[in-house]
């Protein structure tokens, strides 16, 4: 399950036992800190009570029938401990929550900065540090420079190397609109961004807010856990005060110290110590994988997920599909379908179209036309039309007045158009390349293009046309590359009855291929980023938790939309605005991870929880028949363990004190489950912490009062 | 133990409740949806003039607390005209016998206790009650207390349906449940039972001189009209002091048979209607497996002790196996009738008896048997949501914090209402005044109370007392704990189910509730509550008089 | 305004107030009144109480023990053994090994064989579950049976 729920990216740090957690679980035994917790709080106000028993035993007369003033104080001591233990696991808890947010904090240290001051028609530089800068700052970033803050990037285009941040070790191309982490540093040109966060409402500082305990609102599930609990508390009060008042009418003498002792044996103060420490390690453990919650109530509804929107690219595919072949149509030569989409491909720098221009290099085909490349005009990919390309314009040097790339559209006449087509001086001619549905209007199309098409499609490879002048010449291959693992996590993911869909802007066949190499059995073909929302919404409608990753301004409505949305990092500023997640390492698998840990976060709480009632129901068999057995000899046969009522309470008490520091690396760690359907999750967890909570506490018990005995 | 033939016995008894249950269940669901049926013709004109007559628009749909309060008012309005008729007896026709008006603690705590299908009986019928009160008070409040049952666990079912805007009409439920279902199956019950002997007259006790020419006295009355409703609608409340114990109630194996048959009959019904009711007819496996498994073992342990053929409190011509069984059977429908005196019975028998009372599910009384198991599923749902990492769903809906606050609630009303006054008898010697009770702390005694106050809060009504628990303390208290017993729970499952009214639900369910593995899940979390908040007391009442060696509470 | 609230009041309780009575007139007595109506037509004898008839007089019922005490008749309650006190006090059988006990007893006082008196009372047997279960049998039921089978013996009861 390790592998399924990925690597933390950071060390765990141990979180040692230091005098200031120590301090700091001293500090918590206050009553008034201890009223968020009830079960705590009652446990805390009945040491008060054998307290006082200890010290005015006579006080207490009919219910001190031992009357032994160290019994007493044992008892005492042993419930102060018990709450110790407890405000101990939320020092510790909290601390190690601390310390994970401060390790991802410390990126971003003070740092020098230069900030941009314009005044007239005159820019000026001022330097300052990045503490000082305010939400709306310009500043300069040069090679060299660390980002001060969270900016956007408003002039130019530079290479930021953001391994520091996120782990990922090639620099990212960084052009107007993408958005900079602070922390990361400018290996190359020159830009100028804005800050986009004051000082201490960057996500890191919203972070290390959430694990503060005393700021971090209950989450539904863990109101929920309380409401159970609350409930068991009140019907062992009720048991407890009416065997006081049994024992009061009917004169049996049970001492009010062992009656208190019984009650806080069947209280569920395992899990109520342990609720709040669970809770916040949950956090840490995203944190560890560099995904920042802006609330633990996000991380719930992760693991209360039922469907999930995968992009394909990113999440199924590694994102960069290759070229791999090249095909000629309507009787045009290879050669000439790569020169154009080499052509086409020149400005498009992603990594699909360099594996264009890597595979006509080499297979030698380097088109003549390149130096008119200097003079094209470039239409970018449009996710309206989802095609890109360049019209050449061959002889003809226009010098435009100022500025370098600006793109032009102009028509040039040529009076002595021979028939030497495209070489001729003046003479242009248009290369567009783009998914083959959207080159089909106002394209020519050849014979067998459709066919062919579909083929590829339906190999699970992306056919791309390439037109030139509106005659589609042939197709170029695209190959997607799986992720490694993907299949395994999409499993794991569908036995857990969670729906993956798959989301592509790919073709149907395409996509139907892909989908189900992978295991996927549901996708949406040819989605667009603005269909994304609706989805959302129509997911939502038949009552789904819908958990989706984004990262354009386009996303943003579809992620605040979501349940779950994971921002990634490399994303625009309204995107992370608009989830309630971000992954750091802006890596679009996570989603997946990010779920299973809600999920785990979710059962560590539900298997403690069942772990602490049947240990509350264990106890109450194993001490309620020694509590009759001491008066009423016929019941005799129901004191198993063969115990005596002095040496009962004091092991049953120890018992239930101990257990808490037991199960505190459990709380911390987590459970390891294996995805599986709710009822088999839940019979195994019964087997493992329903009944292993049932036997443990009668061997632990019997330990205990034999090691009493023995001392 | 019981031997093969008396185990067949059982198993049979079973079988034709569950048979008879399933087939008329459809019957059931169309007198609650208001569909078309072929007895409309006859029926639709009546009630059309009934509502018309009490000025109730039909069409009108209610929410949860106008159909709690319509409910409420009604039966309050029936308990002060059954009130009046008991204190006034004395001035009221069919009174042959002429007895006194009753007082106004007994009166008080007769109507509470059968207007709301308890039946708790701190009189004997055959010494204290006019045939008018018999009929006008007895059995009017038997009919409307079952007909009540029936409709809030309609409304109720109503609210958890998918696409629901509302839990129905009151009124409307009110009327078809007594017109379509209780007065015709009590009317064909009831001349069966005369045909196999129980007494219908209104003719006056007869006297008559025995053969060896002493004068007696022939205790009939109107008895069949009443032993029929009481058995179908769970109510409990017998014509005589000792119910079904009286032969003239009860005469042979044949009327004894028919009765456990008639009490099982529409509780039965119910669990097989909740399924079509709710909408999703497999949902009726886990209430269904949950209510009788858990009835098979109350019956389980009540068969391990020997069950002799004669014995104190034992009828020779149902033997001690007939009065276990009635026992356990009358206990887990919470009808409340005896066909023996309960102190004639193993303590193991009455610990069964106390497990029916305190599930009061298994499968319970009229109607609110089902209210209570759905609580259950609600509750386990949430328990099995919470150990898996989900948000829990039933019936696709998921189930929230409040919820379970509610359900919490409800299930906590019934150990603080049967604690907290049998400690308060106890305490303030109330338990001195019953004749002949001791006082001192025995195994005996405390079950004694223990059970009156169990019975009450249970709405079932059998107790170890009768007669001889009217005293103005026990008369109040158990009043006091009926009425709380009763409406408090309605009155949260329903708002509980108000909740539910349009509440979205999921396409398909993480937790599947109608399988064998959450039937079963069910019932253990039903059976580790149930003794978790019991148990010390049981220990102290019915389990300690049996490690005492006693097979009986004559001791 | 006080009338219109008044009449807004009455149309919120009028269907509580009418129901309640109309459901005591038609549960409490049409229903109990038809049963007796169907029941001494159809069955006047059960619906009567099962009244024994001897010498053409109503001597009890056949549900109710007739209180026989002299050592001629079969006894339902033998003040001996208090292990026989039933829950109803009145219910007239008695297990045959009871019966069987006292024949002794009644062939001493009557003189008729104890053979031919434990015939009749194996004739008389009846079961808890019909057919099987406890044997039983019905005193009065038995006794009837004596007087008729030896009238000389109970001339007197003829």
């Amino acid at each position: 399950m390790d592998r399924l729920l990925g690597k933390r990216r950071f060390p765990r740090r141990p979180s040692a036992l230091t005098s200031k957690t120590l301090v700091d679980s001293v500090v918590r035994l206050n009553p008034i800190s201890l009223v968020a917790n009830p079960v705590m709080f009652i446990v805390e106000l009945t040491f008060f009570v054998v307290a006082a028993m200890a010290v005015f035993p006579s006080a207490f007369i009919p219910f001190s029938s031992i009357g032994d003033r160290g019994f007493y104080a044992e008892v005492a001591a042993i419930l102060l401990v018990t709450v110790w233990f407890s405000t101990l696991s939320d020092s510790l808890a909290e601390q190690q929550a601390k310390n994970t947010a401060t390790s991802l904090k410390q990126l971003e240290t003070e740092v020098p900065a230069k900030k941009v001051v314009t005044e007239g028609w005159e820019r000026q530089i001022i330097r300052t540090e990045s503490t000082k800068l305010q939400k709306g700052d310009l500043v300069l970033l040069e090679k060299g420079d660390v980002v001060p803050m969270d900016a956007e990037v408003l002039e130019g285009i530079a290479m930021v190397d953001e391994s520091l941040v996120t782990g990922e070790s090639a620099p990212a191309r960084k052009a107007p609109g993408d958005s900079l982490i602070g922390g990361s540093r400018v290996v190359s040109d020159t830009m100028t961004a804005r800050v986009v966060t004051n000082p201490g409402e960057s996500y890191l500082d919203q972070m290390v807010k959430l694990v503060e305990s005393s700021k971090r609102p209950k989450t539904p599930n863990e109101v929920a856990i309380t409401m159970v609990l609350f409930g068991l508390t009140a019907i062992f009060t009720m048991i407890i005060a009416s065997i006081l008042g049994l024992s009061v009418t009917f004169g049996l003498g049970a001492d009010l110290s062992v009656l208190i002792a019984l009650y806080v044996c069947l209280l569920p103060t395992t899990i109520g110590a342990l609720l709040p420490a669970i809770g916040l390690s949950g956090i840490t453990r995203l944190y560890e994988r560099k995904v920042v919650a802006k609330s633990g109530r996000a991380i719930e509804t992760a693991g209360d997920t039922d469907v999930i929107l995968l992009d394909k690219t990113g999440t199924i595919t590694v994102g960069n599909r290759q070229a791999v072949e090249l095909i000629p149509l309507g009787g045009r030569t290879e050669k000439e379908v790569g020169e154009a989409a080499f052509l086409s491909s020149w400005f498009d720098d992603t990594p699909e179209g360099r594996s264009v221009i890597r595979l006509a290099y080499e297979k030698g085909y380097v088109p003549r036309e390149l130096n008119a490349l200097t003079l094209s005009e470039v239409y970018d990919f449009s996710a309206n039309t989802r095609t890109s390309g360049v019209k050449l314009h061959f002889g003809a040097s226009f010098v435009l007045p100022k500025g370098s790339i600006q793109r032009v559209r102009r028509k040039f006449f040529v009076e002595d158009a021979s028939d030497q087509g495209m070489h001729l001086s003046g003479e242009e001619t248009e290369i567009v390349k783009g998914a083959p549905d959207s080159l089909k209007a106002g394209f020519r199309v050849p014979d067998g293009f459709q066919e062919l098409v579909e083929k590829i499609a339906s190999q699970g490879d992306t056919p791309m046309a390439v037109a030139r002048d509106h005659e589609v010449i042939g197709l170029v291959r695209l190959k997607d590359v799986l992720k490694p693992g993907t299949r395994e996590k999409i499993n794991a993911v569908k036995a857990m009855s969670i729906r993956p869909v798959m989301i592509t802007g790919d073709q149907p066949l395409t996509a139907k291929s892909i989908a189900s190499e992978v295991g996927v059995d549901e996708f949406m073909a040819q989605v667009k980023p603005e269909d994304k929302y609706g989805i959302v919404l129509k997911e939502q409608s038949r009552n789904h938790v819908v958990a989706m990753i984004g990262d354009g301004t386009n996303d943003a409505p579809a992620l605040a939309a979501a349940d779950v949305g994971l921002a990634m990092n490399s994303g625009t500023e309204s995107a992370k605005e608009a989830a309630n997640m971000v992954d750091l390492e802006s890596n679009p698998a996570k989603i997946i991870e990010v779920v299973l840990l809600g999920k785990q976060l979710l059962m560590t709480r539900g298997a403690v929880t069942a772990f602490s009632i049947s240990n509350d129901v264990a106890k109450y068999f194993a001490i309620l028949p020694v509590l009759f057995a001491s008066t009423i000899p016929a019941l005799r046969a129901f004191n198993i363990l063969g115990l005596g009522l002095q040496t009962a309470v004091l092991s049953a008490l120890i018992f239930n004190a101990i257990i808490i520091p037991l199960l505190i690396p459990l709380a911390m760690r987590g459970v390891t489950f294996k995805p599986s359907s709710t009822m088999s999750l839940f019979l195994r967890n019964v087997l493992v912490y329903g009944v292993g909570g049932i036997i443990v506490p009668f061997v632990g018990i019997k330990a205990i009062d034999l090691l009493l005995g023995a001392l | 133990m019981i031997d093969a033939i008396q185990a067949a016995t059982v198993v049979a008894m079973l079988a034709a409740a569950l048979a008879s249950g399933s087939l008329l269940a459809p019957y059931v669901v169309r007198v609650l949806t208001g569909s078309p049926s072929r007895i409309d013709r006859f029926l639709d004109p009546v009630e059309r003039r009934v509502y018309k007559l009490i000025g109730a628009d039909p069409g009108l749909t209610m929410g949860w607390k106008q159909y709690f309060f319509a409910a409420l008012m009604l039966n309050a309005a029936q308990m002060a005209i059954a009130f009046v008729i008991l204190v006034g007896q004395g001035a009221l026709p069919l009174n042959p016998q002429g007895f006194p008006g009753l007082n106004w603690d007994l009166a008080l705590n007769t109507v509470v206790s059968f207007a709301t299908n308890t039946n708790l009986q701190h009189y004997a019928g055959e010494t204290a009650l006019s045939y008018f009160s018999q009929m006008t008070a007895i059995q009017f409040l038997q009919f409307t207390s079952a007909a009540t049952g029936i409709c809030v666990m309609a409304a109720m079912v109503r609210g958890f349906r998918a696409g629901s805007t509302h839990m129905g009409n009151f009124y409307v439920d009110f009327v078809r449940v007594l017109t379509r279902l209780l007065i015709p199956l009590s009317l064909v019950a009831a001349v069966v039972l005369v045909a196999l002997g129980v007494p219908q007259t209104v003719g006056g006790y007869v006297t008559v001189k025995t053969v060896e020419g002493a004068s007696q006295t022939l205790l009939v009355g109107p008895v069949a009209s009443l032993v029929s409703i009481m058995q179908i609608g769970t109510n409990g409340g017998g014509f005589f002091g000792a119910n079904s114990a009286y032969p003239f109630q009860n005469p042979g194996p044949a009327t004894d048979i028919l009765q456990i048959y008639l009490m099982l009959l529409l509780p039965t019904t119910l669990v097989f209607a909740f399924g079509e009711l709710v909408g999703k007819k497999r949902e009726v496996l886990p209430i269904l497996i949950a209510s009788f498994g858990l009835f098979a073992i109350d019956l389980a342990i009540a068969f391990i002790p020997t069950l002799p053929a004669v014995g104190p409190g034992i009828e020779t011509r149902f033997g001690g196996f007939f009065s276990t069984f009635w026992t356990v059977v009358t206990t887990a429908v919470t009808t409340g009738s005896v066909n023996a005196s309960l102190s004639g019975i193993n303590p193991l028998g009455i610990l069964s008896a106390f497990m029916g009372m305190l599930i009061q599910a298994t499968p319970g009384g009229e109607g609110i048997g089902v209210m209570y198991m759905m609580m259950y599923v609600v509750l386990t749902v949430f328990v099995v949501g919470l150990m898996t990492g989900r948000t829990p769903e039933y019936l696709g809906m998921k189930i929230n914090a409040r919820d379970i606050k509610l359900v919490m609630i409800a299930f906590l009303i019934h150990p603080v209402i049967v604690l907290v006054p049998t400690l308060a008898a106890y305490a303030t010697r109330a338990v001195d005044a019953i004749p002949g009770f001791s006082s001192l702390p025995t195994s005996v005694g405390f079950t004694q109370v223990l059970y009156e106050f169990a019975s009450s809060a249970a709405n079932n009504g059998s107790d170890f007392f009768g007669a001889a628990a009217n005293t103005p303390f026990f008369n109040l208290a158990t009043a006091a704990v009926i009425f709380v017993g009763r409406f408090a729970p309605i009155a949260i499952l329903l708002a509980l189910s108000g909740s539910m009214v349009g509440r979205k639900r999921v396409g398909q369910e993480s937790l599947r509730t109608d399988s064998f593995s959450f039937s079963f899940v069910l019932m253990g979390a039903i059976i580790l509550l149930v003794v978790l908040a019991f148990l010390p007391f049981l220990l102290l009442g019915p389990l300690l008089a049996y490690f005492q060696g006693m097979v009986n509470f004559l001791g | 305004m006080g009338l219109s609230s008044s009449n807004s009041k009455w149309k919120t309780y009028r269907p509580v107030v009418v129901l309640s009575v109309l459901s005591m007139l038609v549960c409490g007595l049409a229903y109990p009144l038809l049963v007796t109506g169907i029941s001494q037509a159809a069955f006047p004898y059960q619906a009567n109480g099962s009244q024994a008839q001897l010498g053409g007089r109503s001597v009890g019922s056949y549900y109710i023990d007739n209180g026989f005490t002299l050592p001629i008749f079969f006894h339902a309650r033998n003040e001996t053994n208090p292990q026989t006190a039933s829950a109803s006090g009145v219910d007239p059988d008695i297990l045959l090994a009871d019966a069987l006990s006292q024949v002794p007893r009644i062939s001493n006082a009557t003189g008729i064989p104890a053979a031919s008196l434990d015939g009749l009372v194996m004739s008389h047997e009846q079961w808890t579950l019909f057919v099987t279960g406890d044997p039983y049998v019905n005193v009065l039921e038995l006794n009837l049976a004596l007087i008729s089978a030896y009238p000389s013996v109970y001339s007197a009861y003829g």
